[in-house]
């Protein structure tokens, strides 16, 4: 199990830094800041001698290094755009991103994995082809859109909803949906498929054959083993949540984490891209991290392979 | 099934405002504003941006100021001035004046702000502002000389507008960022809090000087980043905003029918025109040539955005500055009609029969730049489209990569050319014309003190700019005011927001 | 090198074949195949014929007749579903629209179906250090926020059809990758293979002729659910103003135009909405009903 997890823990830092060398270059090929940050009446040599301050013309690799020891101290520079440390801009804002994450899985598990039990337990009935459907549709539902409708409906028309902000928890009520939306499909999907696979496997029939009651076959043996699965998927989910919460934070202009990525990029804050899309993968980083770790300790086969 | 969703969705929209209005703060004395656009700092000195201004004219006070309705200049934190000689100004202060801290205002709060503010090396965004002054020095506690660097007729006209002054010791110590995110002034709002970009919170300065500004009678000022126009009116809708300014034509059209809204109407003195880069800075695109300038100039059917897409006050500008600013001669400005034969057979004559493709860069008002480039798209210019936001098209411009553009200025409400026309054709980064004729006639235009000179001179400039077609000026923006029935306010034609005018019905 | 129970996760969520799917092909499998596929026909036929079909030309501008209703909301029949906020016909649009996203959908799955198939394939047949550098890159590509990166990649370049493409082609590899892998593990280990190598076929033959033919029906899988990736990823892309740039109609930036007026002519969001909906719909039960007719188990 130590074996396993430090393996698993190497792989990650490796990730890691990749993911960061990557953004890192990307970003570097945008072009020089240092015109930008000479301002409007600054001549040739100005921008020259600002290049040089802030060493914009030293090699790539050096640079890179550099920025990578800086962050690793959570220092990411400061924003273009706002002058301030990028660390505290993005902390500043991450509280909301976290919150809808957290608020958007725990949907997507709290709805998901009922409908897929429940599916699994009556194929064919009217729930399955609700699920069944339910999943369909928000596979193919563009989540902007989606939002869009929801402010339209509940917002306007019925009037139950606040539109935009994040100032109590109504507000969060609407892009939690949105967002737990686009990760339901999947982890129903995998619920329902898993239970299927446990309840027609031998010991969930020798469980039965014993009379135990249908209740405790259900959610102590079958569910426990079909859960397996769903964590790891849960976590990859939330990952790409995070990472996608962009969409969802534009459209209720919530001042989150991917808000902030949106305005960034639009307004060419190098520094505060770089770090949020370093700071996105960490979060995916950790969470498959952990639900590897979680995984391999539940199910003792998952650490050989 | 679907067309009951579309109707119910439009009918709703009546209804829920009908119910919205009921919830307005007026009992908690808080007006609920929206701002579009993240300001990057408070510090007024350090944002290019309409909400900065609008804060500053909240939070601080300038030593002058210009009446927006009658343009007539009175003393606000200065009570009188005089010119020494050309460039020395003196300016007798206000006594009694206090910081919103509780440091007293004095001639040493003026020396440090303008010393600061004047010196290149600090960074001050819009150096235009601030560069004419030389330094500050102080005769006595409540006297000060401003020195300028050169002749400079519009400095009445700054120092009533973007020139505000700052709590010298707080300002020494916290510095821009320090004031961005914990301002003080003396103006009639302070400051509750501030989170960069997001949400501003404002209180009336109960101590507020007697200033031709007015007494602020809202006590709380709440104002809020919602960057989409569509969800402000959502907000509006919900009773959760009180006021929203910005609104493009269409949406206000729709608004103004409904009972519950005030929705007014005022011209500003933003310009919207196409910049062209004549110097071939960002490389030989067609744009170097003049005939492809003319003709793009030919192209575009003013009249037709302006009654289509702005509405309201707007109206069709052929001058690279706005016509009422002093020095802003519409006579000497060749226009160009409406004319995409013209236009083609102009292409045709540079060698681009069957037009060409270029990088055509816009910042704000997607569906204006859309149609522009529809009329461009016409007459067989194609069209690369980049859409960014400000300050990001502003860094390109300055490294001289951008080709064409649409841009606005707003000129800070200054009434003067030299506001607009200086800004953009001294050789500074942002110009793309690069024109020694039209230098030298700003030169002399922006020193002299005689007004006739100025007036001839910004005429010969704008001559010249119009006929070499360096920009395509298009139109005049106006903005629409939207606001409850609750709140009583009259726009002014400057698009500034003015708390202290603000009152509730 | 591990093989992490994430892209194990990722995995089972495609291939697995489970008893499930035999059930869901009798609940649904061969309608929704139908429907999908008759769908995505009739938006193909759309999208090719889109000159001969759309009723004006869609970059026309009229701004004197700017927003005009839909024939059922009490427009006219010279533009059956109005026209949009420069006077543009809706419809046409909208036909136009298809093209960019079928177009973006097929080429950007060719593009990333081709790379990810090499690494997964490659990764499957060769093993060892092979295995372990394209596992490698797939938990990096997995751990890179695709929005953002592709937001990013795109602001840089310069949103148009060609980036945007190209951008979703480049990223969307991962799970065409995940999914030939372990595929290519399965069919590896089987006497076809071992038999065509014993009689000296190279390895590119025995990849092509053994390998891919009995791998084809996953592959086909993958590549329908990474077109509706793709084609929703551009819409958001566009509809963030950092994809498809306008005059292009694409759906996605038809309906961020239309958001402005949403409030007061929701169809001008509605619209374009329900028609992407539909054609990813499609395009997904397509996917799911091949995946069910194809799945193994059921060809006996």
């Amino acid at each position: 199990m130590l074996t396993f997890t430090l393996k698993r823990l190497g792989l990650a830092v490796l990730v890691a830094l990749t993911v960061s060398f990557i953004s890192f270059i990307l970003l570097f090929l945008a072009g020089d800041p240092a015109a930008a940050l000479a301002g409007e009446t600054a001549s040739g040599e100005d921008i020259e001698a600002i290049s040089r301050l802030y060493g914009f013309d030293r090699p790539m690799l050096v640079q890179y290094g550099d920025w990578l020891f800086s962050a690793l101290r959570g220092d990411f520079g400061e924003s273009y755009y706002f002058r301030l440390p990028v660390a505290s801009l993005i902390f500043e804002r991450l509280g909301v991103t976290m919150t809808l994450g957290v608020c958007g899985i725990s949907f997507a598990l709290l709805t998901a994995v009922p409908l897929g039990v429940a599916a699994a337990i009556r194929p064919n009935s009217l729930i399955d082809r609700v699920a069944l459907f339910l999943s369909v549709a928000g596979q193919a539902m563009p989540s902007f859109w989606f939002g869009l409708i929801l402010i339209v409906l509940f917002a306007i028309t019925l009037g139950w909803l606040p539109p935009s902000g994040a100032s109590s928890p109504m507000h969060f009520i609407m892009p939690t949906i949105v967002l737990g939306y686009y990760a339901m499909p999947a982890i129903m999907r995998l619920t329902r498929a898993g239970m299927l696979d446990v309840l027609s496997s031998d010991y969930i029939r020798t469980a039965r054959a014993k009379g135990a009651p249908e209740g405790r076959v259900l959610f102590r043996h079958a569910l426990r083993n079909a859960i397996i699965p769903v964590v790891s998927l849960a976590a990859v989910q939330m990952g790409f949540m995070l990472g996608g919460s962009i969409v969802v934070e534009s459209i209720f202009a919530l001042h989150g984490a991917g808000y902030l990525a949106w305005e960034s990029i639009a307004r060419n804050d190098l520094p505060t891209v770089q770090a949020l899309i370093l700071v996105f993968s960490m979060f995916y980083i950790v969470f498959t991290f952990l639900a590897d770790v979680l995984n391999a300790w539940l199910d003792p086969r998952m650490r050989s392979s | 099934m679907k067309t009951s969703w579309l109707k119910s969705g439009i009918a709703s929209v009546a209804l829920v405002a009908a119910t919205g209005a009921a919830w307005a703060e007026k009992a908690n004395d808080t007006l609920r504003v929206a701002f579009t656009k993240e300001l990057e700092n408070v510090d007024s000195f350090f944002n290019s941006s309409r909400e900065g201004v609008v804060l500053q004219r909240a939070i601080w006070d300038g030593l002058i100021y210009r009446d927006p309705v009658t343009n007539e200049y009175k003393g606000n934190l200065a009570t009188s001035w005089e010119w020494i000689d050309d460039t020395t100004l003196e300016l007798k202060l206000r006594e009694g004046v206090t910081f919103h801290n509780g440091a007293p205002f004095s001639a040493d709060d003026v020396v440090y702000t303008v010393n600061f503010v004047s010196k290149e090396e600090n960074g001050v965004k819009t150096q235009r502002n601030v560069n004419w002054m030389e330094s500050a020095e102080k005769v006595d506690d409540y006297t000060v000389r401003i020195h300028l660097k050169e002749k400079f007729p519009a400095a009445i006209e700054f120092l009533s507008g973007p020139v505000s002054m700052y709590p010298a010791e707080y300002y020494a110590e916290v510095g821009p960022s320090g004031m961005g995110l914990e301002p003080v002034g003396t103006g009639p709002y302070k400051v509750v809090s501030v989170v960069p970009g997001q949400h501003f919170v404002l209180e009336k300065n109960e101590n507020y000087h007697d200033s031709p500004k007015g007494q602020p009678e809202i006590s709380n000022v709440d104002i809020r980043t919602i960057p989409d126009v569509n969800t402000q009116m959502a907000e509006l809708f919900s009773g959760s905003l009180d006021l929203i300014w910005q609104v493009p034509a269409d949406q206000a059209e729709k608004l103004a029918t409904m009972d519950q809204f005030t929705v007014m109407n005022e011209s500003t003195m933003r310009v919207g025109y196409l910049n062209m880069d004549a110097a071939g800075r960002s490389g030989d695109t067609p744009v170097t040539d003049l005939r492809v300038r003319r003709a793009i100039n030919h192209a575009i059917n003013r009249e037709e955005l302006v009654n289509a897409l702005l509405k309201g006050k707007s109206r069709v500008v052929s001058t690279p500055c706005f016509p009422s600013q002093f020095g802003c001669v519409e006579e000497a400005a060749k226009s160009y009609e409406y004319d995409p034969e013209k236009a083609k057979a102009l292409l045709a004559e540079a060698g681009y029969p069957d037009g060409f493709t270029i990088d055509f860069y816009a910042y704000r008002d997607r569906e204006y730049a859309e149609a522009i480039m529809s009329y461009l798209n016409a007459v067989g210019i194609d069209t690369d489209f980049k859409f960014l936001q400000y300050s990001a098209l502003r860094e390109q411009n300055m490294k001289g990569e951008v080709p064409l553009a649409f841009l606005t200025w707003g000129s800070f409400s200054i009434n003067d050319a030299s506001a607009m026309v200086s800004q953009f054709f001294k050789h500074g980064s942002l110009d793309d014309a690069r024109d020694d004729q039209v230098l030298e006639y700003l030169n002399t235009a922006d020193s002299s003190t005689d007004p006739d000179t100025r007036i001839e001179n910004y005429a010969k400039a704008i001559e010249r700019i119009t006929d070499q077609a360096f920009w395509a000026p298009m139109f005049s923006y106006n903005t629409n005011y939207v606001f409850t029935n609750d709140v009583e306010y009259t726009p002014t034609a400057d698009e500034v927001l003015r708390f202290t005018t603000m009152s509730w019905n | 090198m591990v093989d992490t129970s994430t892209t194990d996760s990722l995995l089972r969520e495609i291939t697995g074949p489970t008893p499930g799917q035999m059930l869901r092909k009798r609940v649904f499998g061969h309608q929704g195949l139908l429907f999908g596929g008759i769908v995505l026909a009739i938006l193909l036929f759309i999208a090719i014929f889109a000159p001969l079909l759309a009723p004006h030309d869609p970059y026309a501008q009229s701004l004197m007749t700017r927003m005009q209703p839909p024939v059922f909301l009490g427009g006219d029949w010279e533009h059956p579903l109005g026209t949009d906020h420069l006077g543009r016909d809706y419809l046409s649009r909208l036909i136009y629209g298809a093209r960019v996203s079928l177009m973006i959908g097929a080429v950007a799955a060719l593009i990333s179906g081709v790379i990810g198939t090499a690494m997964g394939v490659a990764a499957g047949y060769f093993g060892g250090r092979v295995d372990m550098v394209v596992t490698f890159l797939i938990n990096v590509r997995l751990a890179m926020p695709v929005v953002l990166v592709a937001l990013a990649v795109v602001a840089i370049l310069g949103g148009s059809l060609q980036v945007v493409i190209v951008v979703l082609g480049l990223l969307l590899w991962d799970r065409f990758a995940v999914v030939m892998r372990a595929s290519t593990l399965q069919v590896r280990g089987r006497e076809y293979v071992a038999a065509a190598r014993a009689i000296g076929a190279s390895t590119p033959r025995v990849i092509l002729s053994e390998i891919m033919p009995n791998i084809a029906n996953n592959l086909i899988v993958v590549v329908t659910l990474e077109m509706a990736h793709a084609i929703l990823l551009e819409a958001a892309l566009s509809f963030l103003g950092l994809g498809v740039q306008p005059p292009t109609p694409s759906w996605g930036l038809m309906v961020s135009e239309g958001k402005n007026m949403m409030l007061f002519e929701p169809w001008m969001v509605l619209i374009p909405g329900a028609v992407l909906f539909l054609l990813v719909l499609a395009i997904n039960l397509m996917g799911d009903g091949l995946r069910d007719v194809t799945a193994p188990e059921n060809r006996s």
